[in-house]
């Protein structure tokens, strides 16, 4: 084989080949017009708001001083990220996020896939229909109007479940301001929330599998159950890994909305999670520099976590998204 | 080499034609510009936040753009505060804030300390009229750090505006007397929650209500349960006699407070709602005959369309201000008050611009006759007509300015207001309610409010605010002791205050004598 030296690389033939390439690349470009056009869109919004402020990352590193800018601003190297690390409820801020994460994940994931199997295996259209269209309306609403419908629901003076526990001979509840109940509130009604939603995807999936499996399962006498394990989990497993993987990623963002809207000082012990600190801390206290520094910490975090799990579901289930 | 040459002079030629107009125009343009409208962006706190903003075609922006060559643009803050914080702190961060804006104390100081506001102390001296009506020696000390005035220190809501209310309906129902002390209080809260005050057969009322609502000189449990905290002397974030300086959540009072109003947590006389309740829903539950005895504005209980669902709801209803309870040790206060001040910066971007004189200008023209009555009522004779004592009335107008549609005109009626006697009048008129016929009066309502026991606290919302943490511990470590998480006890109570001081309580309670000192706010 010709080892390529800086003479063979000017010669007349390398350039002509060059040359051809890039016109090839070009004539490729053209012909596909129409799909680079659509391409442009999310290229253009990644390049804004992905990966311009990047570029402002930096001042996690810094002193930030608006008037100085980012390239004026002071270094002061990992200040930031120790003043997060050792404030006073740092442990007790990562204990709440990584549990509502995990205890959304636990929940919501499970409750989604059972939801789309069920919906999948309805033989009523109409029925199945309405169910999916219910439980997914629920995504709409914003958290506002989700902590009203709570409140009706759940206030310990004339909420409705409370009113319930009363007729009963109980004792109210105080739901929404007790640290015990407040954290199943929060998971339970993003999974509420969330549910419908999230099991779009697998009915998606659902559709792809090959129905001649189930006719053979069918003749082979499985019953629903063998053929949701044998064949409907199966199948749908890959989708599965990818949505936790997914999930996995954006492990420290515990869901700044919900909190945001639910939680109240008696109930901050439980419900106090990063964002909501970064809010307090790094927004109000004019504490930019701060806030990038934990914004940075979490996509570290994230990103650790999700190349960690796709290892580790590569080496179990040789499945995985990178 | 002849060909190339041709083609480099042919280039400069063309290139020098297609620049020629550009310059000729950019001398044209700069000629024109000096009579263009000068470009003033407002961001303003709006007077009735439900309302929508100023329409398109308001004529205030056109005369403004007519008599003094400035285009304004208007843009509404949110009427949260803290998210009008984000908003002006985000805008701040990019160095990208508005030419003129509205902003919190807290707010401003943090864009003071980073040098994006600009020193206004040469402008008062051109806006006669405007400072002779809203600032005074005292507003512009509100608005001084380092001796220089950073901002126009407008009169704020009203002092001493809130009362203690009962249902005077309900004591009469009962057979009780007006409470007197904290003891006939507990009794009637009591009696309010099992005694069937409102006789429709079921248990479903409470004795007091309340919500959350802090600000920096009402800290702690906030505004709310203030007349109780004055009982026991400790209302307030901060204790400024010259005696007792010093945080009142560090008084040995505060234990005794906290124990009463945990025997009434118990007793389930206060309704239990109040900690997840947000302002509305407080509001709501009162007109809902939920609770007996409440801490509210005169206003958001006595003006006409306040008041109206509680008449429809409750025609024989009644509440009543009484003073507030006094405590074992003869304490008494419905609680703090401090002169409110509405903060107007002036971006330093804008400074540098030479748009400071502009903006002195708009504003001492908002406090021209002209302008008071545009922004504070809208048109004569459209939005209102003076009645025969010269007060702004809109009876029987159908843009009249309290009117749905009206109430767009006057969203900027913050910025001229000080609170005179024709606001007063025009804002809170007489009136009879619709069901139960009764003559109101949200004037009548504040006269006896101001006249109650209150607790000067002058200067009390300047003094450093605790940082995150310690506010969070501290509101948190107040309301677990009141929900049972933590138990009520001395010794508890004790280590909290000491967990506190280590959290930084002591220092913080330090920095804000040594600021009150400082500027002489200690009497």
């Amino acid at each position: 084989m010709t080892r390529i030296t800086e003479k063979t690389r000017k010669t007349p033939a390398l350039d002509l080949y060059r040359r051809q390439k890039r016109g090839r690349l070009w004539r490729e470009v053209v012909r596909h017009r129409s799909a680079y056009l659509l391409l442009a869109i999310p290229f253009v919004y990644y390049i804004i708001f992905k990966y311009g402020p990047i570029w402002y990352g930096q001042i996690a590193f810094r002193d930030y001083r608006a008037l100085d800018g980012v390239l004026g601003s002071t270094w002061i190297g990992f200040k930031n990220f120790l003043t997060f690390i050792n404030s006073f409820y740092f442990w007790e801020l990562l204990r709440n996020t990584l549990m509502y994460s995990f205890g959304k994940i636990i929940f919501s994931l499970p409750l989604s896939i059972l939801l789309a199997i069920t919906i999948y295996e309805a033989t009523g259209t109409k029925l199945r229909k309405t169910v999916q269209t219910l439980t997914y309306l629920p995504h709409f609403l914003s958290w506002v109007i989700m902590y009203g419908i709570l409140l009706t629901l759940l206030a310990p003076g004339d909420g409705i479940v409370n009113d319930v526990i009363k007729f009963f001979g109980g004792r109210p509840i105080d739901f929404l301001t007790n640290t015990k109940a407040f954290p199943w509130i929060v998971i339970l009604s993003d999974a509420w929330k969330e549910m419908g939603w999230s099991a779009i995807i697998f009915i998606a999936a659902l559709m792809g599998i090959d129905m001649s499996l189930f006719e053979a399962a069918m003749v082979e006498g499985a019953n629903s159950w063998q053929r949701v394990r044998y064949i409907t989990l199966p199948s749908i497993r890959p989708v599965i890994v990818v949505v936790l993987l997914l999930k996995i990623g954006t492990i420290l963002d515990a869901g700044f909305n919900q909190i945001f809207i639910l939680y109240s000082t008696p109930v901050l012990s439980v419900a106090d999670i990063i964002d909501t600190w970064v809010y307090r801390q790094g927004l109000l206290q004019f504490e930019f520099g701060l806030a990038t520094a934990v914004g940075l910490f979490k996509g570290a975090i994230g990103m650790s976590l999700i190349l960690f799990a796709n290892w580790m579901t590569r080496k179990v289930s040789d499945t995985g998204i990178l | 080499m002849k060909k190339n040459v041709m083609t480099i002079v042919l280039a400069i030629m063309l290139a020098m034609l297609c620049a020629l107009p550009v310059f000729a125009q950019g001398t044209k343009e700069s000629a024109a510009a000096s009579a263009a409208p000068v470009k003033i962006s407002l961001w303003y706190g709006a007077a009735i936040t439900e309302a929508g903003p100023p329409p398109a075609d308001w004529v205030a922006l056109q005369i403004i753009r007519e008599k003094l060559n400035i285009d304004l643009e208007l843009t509404a803050l949110p009427s949260n505060e803290s998210d009008q914080d984000v908003k002006i702190q985000a805008a701040g961060a990019a160095n990208n804030l508005p030419d003129v804006f509205m902003v919190r104390r807290d707010a401003w100081l943090r864009l003071v300390n980073q040098g994006l506001i600009a020193p206004v102390d040469s402008l008062y001296a051109k806006m006669p009229v405007r400072t002779a009506a809203q600032y005074d020696s005292a507003s512009i000390a509100f608005t001084t750090v380092s001796g220089k005035s950073y901002g126009f220190a407008s009169p704020g809501s009203i002092s001493k505006n809130e009362g203690l209310l009962i249902r005077k309906d309900w004591l009469d129902k009962l057979g009780l007397a007006i409470p007197k002390t904290t003891e006939d209080l507990a009794k009637v809260l009591h009696a309010f929650t099992y005694n069937d005050p409102d006789g429709n057969g079921r248990n479903d009322t409470y004795g007091f209500g309340a919500f959350l609502e802090i600000n920096n000189y009402e800290g702690g449990l906030g505004r709310r349960l203030q007349p109780i905290l004055g009982a026991f002397g400790v209302e307030g974030t901060w204790n400024l006699t010259e005696a007792n300086a010093g945080l009142s959540v560090r008084k040995p009072e505060m234990y005794d407070a906290m124990v009463y109003i945990k025997s009434l947590v118990d007793d389930g006389s206060i309704d239990p709602n109040w900690l997840a309740y947000q302002k509305d829903d407080f509001r709501a539950a009162w007109k809902q005959g939920r609770f007996g005895v409440m801490r509210e504005q005169n206003a958001a209980y006595a003006a006409t369309a306040n008041y109206a669902p509680f008449d429809k709801n409750f025609p024989d209803g009644e509440w009543i201000v009484i003073d507030p309870p006094v405590g074992p040790k003869g304490h008494s206060s419905v609680g703090p008050y401090t002169t409110g001040y509405r903060i107007y910066a002036i971006s330093a971007k804008a400074a540098q611009a030479g748009k400071a004189e502009k903006i002195a200008e708009l504003l001492e023209w908002m406090s021209s006759d002209e302008g008071y009555y545009l922004l504070g009522w809208g048109v004569e004779g459209v939005n209102y007509v003076k009645d025969a004592n010269g007060i702004p009335v809109d009876k029987d107008m159908p843009l009249g300015f309290s009117t749905a549609t009206g109430q767009t005109v006057t969203q900027l009626r913050n910025m001229v207001f000080f609170n005179g006697d024709v606001e007063l009048y025009a804002r809170y008129p007489k009136y009879v309610t619709e069901v139960s016929k009764k003559e109101m009066s949200a004037l009548d309502v504040l006269r006896d409010m101001e006249s109650r026991k209150w607790t000067p606290n002058n200067g009390g919302d300047t003094l450093p605010a605790p940082n995150a943490d310690l506010k969070r511990f501290y509101e948190q470590g107040l309301a677990e002791f009141l929900t049972g998480r933590r138990v009520l006890n001395q010794q508890n109570w004790n280590a909290w205050i000491a967990e506190f001081d280590r959290v930084g309580g002591k220092a913080w309670e330090d920095a804000g004598i040594a600021h009150a000192k400082a500027n002489n706010l200690l009497y």
